[in-house]
């Protein structure tokens, strides 16, 4: 009787023990399939963002070559603006209408390109870089509107003498169409390119190429592909400058 | 490593406090740098190349792509899901970002690191690569706890078992359950 009494005491133990350990293994797996539940309902989420902002910016960062362009624009020359095509030398200006470095060079050496692209002396292509946001964009826009009208020269150098502080929403479209006036833009025509971004892609074409073709700043200038002397000054120093261009050939 | 099994467990409340500002400002860090990039994405490509390490038509992707990247891992962080593996890849990322500010130094480049945007060539009077290199050391050191002791309290790593899953504790902590 006790040896009885003391096996199935002994056997309800191992019962109970089972029971606890099939409940115990129940919950355990009801609290895992929660987490692989709130697992995906979070991590899809947050991969989703992921690869949907880099595939945007891969997609980008390609080169259109069906958006619209000003007539100057050049395929070849990553849709810089062309003054004088079968000159030489050919002389690259990166410029960010906002980067107050580039006013300097537009201060120091601006008067200088500016000669050569309207005297036929070199081949000058200008490239609008817009890396420091939306209103880079917007002036860069503008430039090749008032290309439209063979006034980016004098369009260009207007903005820079009256650049103003990065992004402080200076250049609205009033703003902006009076100051092509100034320089003789037809009113309403310009108006209408600035206001509808007629050649925005185009100016994420130059950003694009920008970074295809290495340049990393702003301003960048290149004499037949060659970047001229930062470190010695070249872009501030009037002098070194032109000494550069005449290394070059230009007369 | 049993000391992990009772890491979710009241009793560590300073470990618990640690782990959770380790993944606040490692978290934090990863998503404020990946946020004021993203959406310029042609500067941050020009930081990267700024670097002169990778060829031009490798860092422009890497440009393109790293600031949604550190979103990502700066969610994971903040939100406490899968805590140790995105403090290896936040912790990864900092020690890439530190030998790259580094070799920069060494080599004698004027650059900005582009960590919270910019990036690219300043200057040699601006450079911060000290700086620059501590902040990331801080960051790293952030994700270094973490691997080590991921806490989880107030993170969507306590949900479900609430005890750590999906990672290297978890076997452990059964064998040493076994063993008692």
């Amino acid at each position: 009787m006790a040896e009885e009494s003391k096996e199935s005491r002994s056997q309800a133990r191992l019962a109970a023990a089972a029971e606890r350990k099939a409940l115990a293994e129940a919950a355990a797996k009801k609290a895992r399939k929660s987490r692989v539940l709130v697992s995906l309902a979070v991590i899809s989420p947050i991969l989703l963002v992921v690869i949907v902002g880099v595939s945007i910016s891969l997609v980008k960062s390609k080169v259109d070559s069906t958006v619209a362009a000003p007539s100057v624009a050049s395929k070849v020359d990553g849709y810089g603006l062309v003054f004088n095509d079968t000159a030489k030398p050919q002389i690259d200006v990166w410029e960010d209408f906002q980067c107050p470095a580039c006013k300097t060079f537009e201060d120091a050496n601006g008067a200088q390109v500016r000669e050569l692209a309207q005297n036929g002396k070199a081949r000058v292509v200008y490239h609008a870089l817009s890396f420091l946001g939306a209103e880079s964009v917007i002036l860069a826009n503008a430039s090749a509107c008032s290309a439209d009208e063979g006034k980016f020269l004098d369009f260009h150098d207007y903005l820079f003498k009256n650049q103003k502080p990065e992004n402080s929403g200076y250049w609205g479209l009033s703003r902006l169409t009076a100051a092509g006036v100034a320089v003789g833009l037809n009113q309403s025509t310009f108006e209408a390119c600035v206001k509808s971004g007629k050649y925005a892609k185009w100016v994420e074409n130059i950003a694009a190429d920008g970074a295809k073709s290495n340049v990393n700043q702003t301003p960048t200038v290149l004499i037949n592909g060659k970047e001229i002397d930062r470190n010695a000054g070249a872009y501030i120093d009037t002098a070194l400058f032109k000494k550069a261009l005449a290394d070059a050939g230009v007369k | 490593m049993s000391v992990g099994v009772n890491f979710h467990a009241r009793h560590h409340l300073g470990v618990n406090l640690l782990a959770l500002l380790a993944r606040a400002i490692l978290g934090g860090a990863l998503l404020v740098a990946g946020a004021l990039k993203a959406f310029h994405p042609y500067q941050a490509a020009a930081a990267v190349r700024a670097y002169e390490l990778l060829p031009v038509s490798v860092a422009n992707p890497v440009g393109y792509a790293l600031p949604w990247i550190e979103i990502g891992v700066g969610l994971i962080l903040i939100l406490g899901l899968y805590i140790r593996l995105g403090a290896l890849l936040g912790a990864g990322m900092m020690l890439i970002f530190i030998i790259g500010v580094g070799s920069a130094w060494a080599r004698g480049l004027s650059i900005d690191c582009g960590c919270f945007g910019g990036g690219g060539a300043v200057d040699p009077s601006k450079t911060a690569y000290a700086s620059e290199i501590a902040r990331d050391v801080l960051f790293f050191a952030c994700g270094a706890f973490l691997l080590w002791r991921p806490g989880t309290r107030w993170s969507l790593d306590s949900l479900g078992s609430g005890r750590i899953t999906l990672d290297l504790y978890e076997e452990e902590s059964e064998t040493d359950e076994k063993e008692r």
